[in-house]
C-alpha cells in the first residue's frame, strides 16, 4: 500500500482492494462561530465543497471517509449548518460512497446521515485500515493496523539559518503508538497512526513537534516520538520526528 | 479714519464695546484682511503666523454675525480642532468673550463628563468647541442631530494637520453630513503655512468657492544656521547661551528623547522646562503656565508645541538639529516675535555634515516661502466604509445614489466613482450592512461597530519596553513601531538611550542597553520625521555646487562642511550629489549614497534588496536614511553587483516589486488588519485563537481591502512616485552611478549619532543598577557539610567567608530561593539521578564560595548564573566594574537562551 497525497485538500487516498479517500476536519459551518468571535466573513462552505469535489473527481475513490468534525458548532446545530449540510451531503453522495468517523464537533449530525454512513465514534476498519477521528481511545479492532486520524490539525514549521522559512504549513505525522495503556492485547504488527492535517483552510493548527506526549488526545499521549516521521501535505518527506530542527529562537 | 477704526465701526455694537473693554485697540494684518471678507459670509482659509490673532480673525466675524442675525435653536457654530488640549486652551481663551457677549460656549470631546453632555443636549450652547471624532459620535444621537441641524458656521483649526490625514477625510464627509441636516454653512479653515493653500481650501469646501487670506510667514522670518559643535556637552552649552541671551525661548528638538536628554543636562536650572507628548497632561499644563507667567525663560519641546497652544510672548526659537521639513521650520519659528511688524527670530543648531547642509537648504526654502505641499489621502476606502456605515446607522437606510452625492462633494472623494459601490459590496460580505433595491440598509451590528470605530486613528496597542538588566519597565512603544522596526537583535532609541532587543513577547519588548549602535536608529513612537525628496535633492545639489555663500549660515558650519568635502577629495572618494549615486563597499555590505529622502530611499532600498535576494538566493538586510541606504549582503556580493541590479530596474516595475516585497512583512499585515477592521470584517476585540491569521488575511487577496492597505502603505511609508522618478533619471542619464570604497560621507549614515544622544555615564548607570539588584537578591546559605543548616538572607548581607553555625564548616553553598526544596531533599538516604545532579552542582557551588569568598557569592547571585557560568566569570579575574560586566554577560547569555518568564 502506498498512500496518494492531494495537496490541494489536504487529502490522502489509501488503496488496497478498495480506494478510500480520507479528509479530516472540514468544519463546515465554522463561519457562524467566527462571527461570534468577532471575525465576520461569508460562508466558505461552497468553496470548501468545490475543493473537495475536485479531489474526488481526480482520485475517483470507492469511499470518501471524513475523519470527523464534518460540522463545526458544538453542542448544537446552527442555522447555517442546518441550511448547508443536506446540500453538502447530497453533492458528495452523487459522486461516491460516504462515511463519517464522527468527531467531537459532530453532535446532532445523525439526523442528516444515512444508516451506513455513520461509523462508530471509536473508529472502524475498512479494507485493512483503521479510520478514526482521534479524540478518544480507539476500538480494539483497530489495534495492529494503520489508523488514519483527524482531530489534531498538525502543521509543520521549517527553519533555516536566518529564522523561519515556512511557518504553519499543513503536514502529516506518521508514528507508532504505545497501546499498553489501553489494552493487554498484543498485536502482531505495531499500531501506527497517520495524523491528517485539517481540510478546513483557516485552521490555526498544532505544531507537529508539540503533538507527541501532549494532552490533546489519548492518541497524542501514546505516540512514540522515536518512531515518528513528518511529511508535508504533498507527501514530501521532511525528516524523522526526532530530527526536526528546533525553533532557533527557543531554548537549546 | 484709518482702516482699523473703519473696521471697528462695522462691527456689532456689543462687540465694539467688548473690544474696548479688552483694550483691543489695533488689528493685525490678518484680522484687517479677513474680518470684512468673513462678515460677508464667504468661505476662507486663513494663513498667518501662529499667535498673530488668527483665531480672533475667524471668530470676531462669526460673533458679529451671531449677534446680528437670529438663528434657530441648536449649535449655531462649531469650532473644530484636532486635539483635546487645543480645545481646552480655546475654551479658556473664549470663556470671557462668551460671558461678555452673551454667547453660550461649551466644549465637547472625549473627556467631557456625562453631566455636561446631558446639559449640552437639553440646552445646546451657541458655539461648541469639539474634535472630529466627537462630531462622529454626535450623529448617533437623535437630539444632538437636531442641534447639528442649526449649524451656520464651522471653523476648522489646524486644518493643514487634518488635511494630511484620514481623520481629515472623515471630517470632510462629516461636514457634508451636517449639510444634509442643516443646509450649507460658512466654512473657515485656519492653517499654518503650506505650499498649496488652494488645495487646503478645496479640502475644506469641495467645489464651493473658497478664498485664501494669507499673510506670508516668510517675510517676517529671520533665520540662521549655526554649527552646534561635536560633543553633546558643547551643544548643551550653546543652547544655554541662546536661552540666556533672550527673555523667552523655545528650543525645539525632533524627538522626545533628545528633548529629555537636553532637559536632563539643564536640570539644575530652575528656569527651564521640558514639554513633550509623553509627559502627563498636568506636567505639560504646568510647564505652559510657568512659561506664560514668565517663571521660566526656556522650554525644551517637540512638535507638541507646534500647534497653537497659547503660551504668551516668545522672543526666540531655537531648533536643535535640522527640522527636516520647510513647513515645520516655518511653523516652529513663526511662533516667535508676535508683536506686529516684529521679525520672528529663529536659529538652527546643526550637528554634522548632513545636518548642516540640510539646515542650510531648509532655511533657504523657508525664506523663499516655499514650504512643502499638503498631501491629502485620495479615496481612502476604509474611510468610505466607515462613513457609509455611519450614514446607514444615522438614517436606518439610505440610497446608494444619495451616498455617492455626499461623497462627491468632498475633495478627497470627488473621483471615487465605482469605488463606492465596490466598498458597499465588500461591506456586505462582512455583514455590516445589506442592500436592497439600490438602498443601503443598516444591520444589527453596525451600531456597535460604529461606536468602536468613531476614529480613523489606528487603535494602537502599546508595548512595554522591559529592561532585563534593571528588570524594570523603561517605557512604551507603539504597536506599529514595534511591528515595523523591532525584531530580536534590533537596536532603537528610547528615553535618550540606545537599546538592543533580546526578545519579543506579546505586548512586551525585552531589551538591554546597547553601546555600539550602527546606523541611524529608529526612535520611539513614530517620531521619525522623513526628509522630503525636494529637500534631499537640493542638499545633493549643494554638495555638487558647494556654493555655500548663497545660503545663510555661520562660518563654523561652512568650515565644517568644507572640511568634510576636502577630506573626501584627499581620500579620492566620490561625493554623491543630486546627479550622482555612489555605491560604496563597506564591511558587511554596500552603502548606496542617494540624496532622495527617507521615503524614496526606503522604496528603492526595498526593491533592490528583494531583487538581490531573488537573484542570489540570500537574505538582505536594509537600513535607510535620507541620504543613503545600507544593504547588508553576503561576503561575495560587492558594489558593482548592486549597481548592475540597480540598472536593470524599470520604472514601471517598481510598484509591482514593492507589493511583492511588502506582502510578507508584518507592517503590511498590520495595515491590512487595520483596514479590515474599518470594513467591519474584524472586530476590535476579535478572538484569533485557533485561527491561522495568515490564511485569514489571504481571504483579502484581490479585494478592495488589500488595495487600501497598499495605498496607505505607499502613502505613509514609502514614496513610489519618487522612486520611479529616480529610476527614470537613471535610465535617461540625468543621474549616473559610480562605485567606490567606503567614504567618510557614506560612513556617516552608519556611524553618525544624528538624533541620538547618549547621556554620559550610561554604562556606569547600568553597573550601578546591577550592583544594587544583586545586593538585594534573596539567597539561601546552605551548609553542604552537615546539611543541617540553612539560612535565607540577601547577598549584600552575606559575610566575606560564611561559616556554618552548626558544624563550623566553611563549605557553604549560595543558593537561589527556588533551590531550597532541592537542598532539603538531599537529606534522604537514596537520591534520584536528578537529585544527584543537584547535589554535585551544590558541592561545586560551595567549593567555589570556599575558595573565592565574596566574589563567588556575588557571581552566584546573578540571574540564571549557576556554578559553571560563575566559574567562567571568576576565571576572567575581572575586578570592580569589570567583574559586574562579566556577570552581565553571563546573564545575557541566560536571557537569550532560556524562556522562563511569564
Amino acid at each position: 500500500m502506498e498512500p496518494e497525497f492531494y495537496p490541494t485538500g489536504p487529502a490522502v487516498a489509501i488503496e488496497r482492494r478498495e480506494k478510500v479517500l480520507a479528509i479530516a476536519d472540514p468544519h463546515f459551518g465554522v463561519e457562524a462561530d467566527l462571527h461570534r468571535k468577532g471575525l465576520h466573513f461569508e460562508s466558505r462552505s461552497a468553496l470548501r465543497l468545490e475543493r473537495l469535489m475536485e479531489i474526488i473527481e481526480e482520485s475517483d475513490p470507492d469511499y470518501l471517509v471524513v475523519l470527523g468534525d464534518l460540522k463545526h458548532m458544538i453542542p448544537y446545530v446552527t442555522r447555517q449548518e442546518k441550511a448547508e449540510m443536506p446540500q453538502i451531503l447530497k453533492t458528495i453522495r452523487r459522486e461516491t460512497e460516504f462515511r463519517l468517523a464522527p468527531g467531537n464537533h459532530d453532535t446532532g449530525l445523525e439526523h442528516y446521515l444515512m444508516q451506513d454512513e455513520l461509523l462508530p465514534a471509536s473508529g472502524a476498519v475498512i479494507d485493512g485500515t483503521g479510520y478514526f477521528h482521534g479524540h478518544m481511545i480507539p476500538d480494539e479492532s483497530l489495534f495492529g493496523h494503520l489508523i488514519v486520524c483527524g482531530h489534531h490539525h498538525p502543521v509543520v514549521n521549517l527553519y533555516d539559518d536566518v529564522g523561519c522559512a515556512l511557518r504553519g504549513t499543513p503536514g502529516y505525522l506518521l508514528a507508532e503508538v504505545d497501546t499498553k495503556a489501553w489494552t493487554e492485547v498484543q498485536t502482531e504488527s505495531p499500531t501506527r497512526v497517520l495524523l491528517v492535517p485539517a481540510f478546513y483552510e483557516l485552521a490555526g493548527g498544532m505544531d507537529v513537534r508539540l503533538i507527541p506526549g501532549s494532552k490533546v488526545s489519548p492518541i497524542a499521549k501514546a505516540i512514540r516520538p522515536e518512531t515518528g516521521e513528518v511529511f508535508l501535505k504533498d507527501g514530501t518527506y521532511v525528516a524523522p520526528f526526532t530530527e526536526l530542527r528546533p525553533d532557533p529562537l527557543e531554548a537549546k | 479714519m484709518n482702516a482699523v477704526e473703519e473696521l471697528r465701526n462695522t462691527l456689532h455694537p456689543k462687540l465694539q464695546a467688548v473690544l474696548e473693554k479688552r483694550g483691543f485697540d489695533d488689528f493685525s494684518e490678518i484680522q484687517l484682511r479677513a474680518i470684512p471678507e468673513l462678515i460677508k459670509g464667504g468661505n476662507a482659509i486663513l494663513i498667518a503666523p501662529t499667535g498673530s490673532g488668527k483665531t480672533e480673525s475667524a471668530l470676531l466675524p462669526v460673533f458679529h454675525n451671531m449677534l446680528s442675525k437670529a438663528h434657530p435653536k441648536g449649535f449655531t457654530a462649531l469650532y473644530i480642532t484636532p486635539l483635546r488640549s487645543l480645545n481646552r486652551d480655546m475654551m479658556n481663551r473664549l470663556e470671557w468673550w462668551g460671558k461678555e457677549l452673551g454667547i453660550k460656549i461649551s466644549v465637547r470631546h472625549g473627556d467631557t463628563t456625562q453631566n455636561d453632555r446631558r446639559k449640552q443636549a437639553t440646552n445646546p450652547p451657541d458655539l461648541l468647541i469639539t474634535t472630529p471624532e466627537s462630531i462622529q459620535a454626535m450623529f448617533m444621537g437623535k437630539v444632538l442631530r437636531k442641534h447639528l441641524a442649526g449649524v451656520r458656521y464651522v471653523i476648522v483649526d489646524e486644518i493643514h494637520e487634518l488635511a494630511a490625514s484620514k481623520r481629515g477625510c472623515q471630517l470632510s464627509v462629516a461636514l457634508e453630513r451636517i449639510v444634509e441636516l442643516a443646509g450649507d454653512f460658512q466654512r473657515i479653515g485656519i492653517s499654518a503655512t503650506v505650499g498649496n493653500p488652494e488645495l487646503v481650501g478645496k479640502f475644506l469646501c469641495g467645489k464651493r468657492p473658497c478664498q485664501v487670506v494669507a499673510v506670508p510667514v516668510a517675510k517676517t522670518l529671520d533665520l540662521s544656521v549655526r554649527f552646534a559643535g561635536e560633543g553633546f556637552g558643547e551643544q548643551v552649552k550653546l543652547i544655554e547661551k541662546c536661552i540666556d541671551s533672550h527673555t523667552s525661548s523655545l528650543v525645539f528638538t525632533n524627538t522626545r528623547s533628545v528633548a529629555e536628554a537636553i532637559g536632563n543636562a539643564l536640570v539644575s536650572r530652575e528656569d527651564i522646562d521640558v514639554h513633550h507628548g509623553s509627559l502627563s497632561r498636568e506636567v505639560r499644563v504646568d510647564a505652559e503656565d510657568r512659561f506664560r507667567n514668565g517663571q521660566t525663560r526656556g522650554m525644551i519641546c517637540t512638535s507638541s508645541m507646534e500647534l497653537g497652544i497659547d503660551i504668551g510672548q516668545i522672543d526666540h526659537v531655537v531648533q536643535f538639529n535640522s527640522p527636516r521639513e520647510v513647513a515645520r521650520l516655518m511653523q516652529r519659528t513663526g511662533r516667535a516675535g508676535h508683536r506686529i511688524g516684529a521679525a520672528s527670530k529663529g536659529m538652527i543648531l546643526a550637528t554634522g555634515f548632513d545636518d548642516i547642509l540640510e539646515s542650510m537648504v531648509v532655511v533657504r526654502l523657508a525664506t523663499e516661502n516655499r514650504p512643502e505641499n499638503v498631501r491629502p489621502h485620495i479615496n481612502p476606502a476604509d474611510v468610505i466604509a466607515n462613513q457609509i456605515s455611519a450614514l446607514a446607522v444615522e438614517r436606518g437606510e439610505i440610497s446608494i445614489e444619495n451616498i455617492e452625492k455626499i461623497f462627491e462633494r468632498c475633495y478627497c472623494f470627488e473621483n471615487a466613482g465605482e469605488l463606492i459601490r465596490d466598498v458597499i459590496a465588500q461591506m456586505e460580505k462582512h455583514y455590516l450592512i445589506r442592500t436592497e433595491d439600490g438602498m443601503v440598509i443598516t444591520k444589527a451590528r453596525a451600531r456597535k461597530y460604529l461606536s468602536l470605530n468613531l476614529s480613523m486613528i489606528a487603535d494602537e496597542k502599546k508595548c512595554v519596553i522591559f529592561d532585563v538588566i534593571s528588570r524594570k519597565p523603561v517605557g512604551t512603544l507603539d504597536e506599529s513601531f514595534v511591528i515595523s522596526w523591532i525584531s530580536s537583535g534590533a537596536v532603537f532609541v528610547a528615553r535618550g538611550q540606545v537599546w538592543r532587543v533580546l526578545e519579543l513577547e506579546e505586548n512586551k519588548v525585552m531589551v538591554e542597553p546597547a553601546k555600539n549602535a550602527k546606523g541611524e536608529l529608529p526612535s520611539w513612537e513614530g517620531e521619525q520625521i522623513p526628509v522630503p525628496f525636494t529637500v534631499a535633492m537640493e542638499v545633493g545639489a549643494l554638495r555638487r555646487t558647494q556654493d555655500f555663500a548663497s545660503y545663510r549660515s555661520d562660518e563654523r558650519s561652512v568650515t565644517f562642511a568644507q572640511k568634510t568635502l576636502d577630506e573626501m577629495k584627499k581620500n579620492r572618494s566620490i561625493t554623491a550629489t543630486d546627479k550622482l549615486i555612489v555605491l560604496e563597499d563597506a564591511d558587511e555590505g554596500v552603502v548606496v549614497n542617494l540624496c532622495a529622502g527617507h521615503k524614496v530611499n526606503e522604496a528603492i532600498g526595498r526593491v533592490l534588496s528583494i531583487l538581490i535576494s531573488a537573484r542570489y538566493g540570500s537574505a538582505v538586510g536594509i537600513e535607510t536614511n535620507a541620504y543613503r541606504f545600507y544593504l547588508r549582503l553576503p561576503k561575495h556580493l560587492a558594489a558593482p553587483d548592486v549597481e548592475e541590479v540597480f540598472h536593470t530596474l524599470e520604472p514601471e516595475h517598481v510598484e509591482g516589486i514593492l507589493q511583492l516585497a511588502l506582502k510578507k512583512t508584518s507592517l503590511y499585515k498590520w495595515r491590512l488588519v487595520q483596514a479590515a477592521k474599518k470594513f467591519g470584517a474584524i472586530d476590535a476585540d476579535a478572538d484569533y485563537e485557533k485561527i491561522s491569521m495568515n490564511r485569514l488575511l489571504e481571504l483579502f487577496d484581490g479585494t478592495i481591502v488589500e488595495r487600501e492597505a497598499f495605498r496607505e502603505l505607499f502613502f505613509s511609508n514609502m514614496d513610489v512616485e519618487g522612486a520611479k522618478e529616480i529610476v527614470r533619471r537613471l535610465k535617461n542619464h540625468e543621474m549616473e552611478t559610480r562605485t567606490s570604497r567606503l567614504s567618510v560621507i557614506g560612513a556617516q549614515g552608519l556611524f553618525s549619532e544624528r538624533d541620538m544622544v547618549t547621556p554620559p555615564g550610561e554604562d556606569q548607570a547600568i553597573i550601578e543598577s546591577v550592583k544594587h539588584r544583586i545586593a538585594e537578591q534573596d539567597v539561601v546559605l546552605a551548609c553542604m557539610h552537615c546539611r543541617k543548616w540553612k539560612s535565607r538572607t540577601k547577598t549584600g548581607r552575606v559575610a566575606e567567608q560564611p561559616v556554618c553555625p552548626v558544624c563550623g564548616a566553611r563549605l557553604i553553598a549560595v543558593l537561589k530561593p527556588y533551590e531550597e526544596p532541592m537542598f532539603l531533599a538531599l537529606k534522604k538516604k537514596t537520591l534520584t539521578t536528578e537529585e544527584k545532579e543537584a547535589e554535585k552542582r551544590m558541592m561545586k557551588n560551595a567549593n567555589m564560595v570556599l575558595s573565592s569568598g565574596m566574589d563567588a557569592v556575588i557571581a552566584l547571585s546573578g540571574r540564571g548564573v549557576g556554578p559553571d557560568s560563575a566559574a567562567r566569570i571568576l576565571a576572567t579575574f575581572a575586578k570592580g566594574d569589570n567583574f559586574y560586566r562579566e556577570i552581565l554577560k553571563a546573564e545575557r547569555r541566560f536571557v537569550q537562551t532560556h524562556q522562563y518568564w511569564g
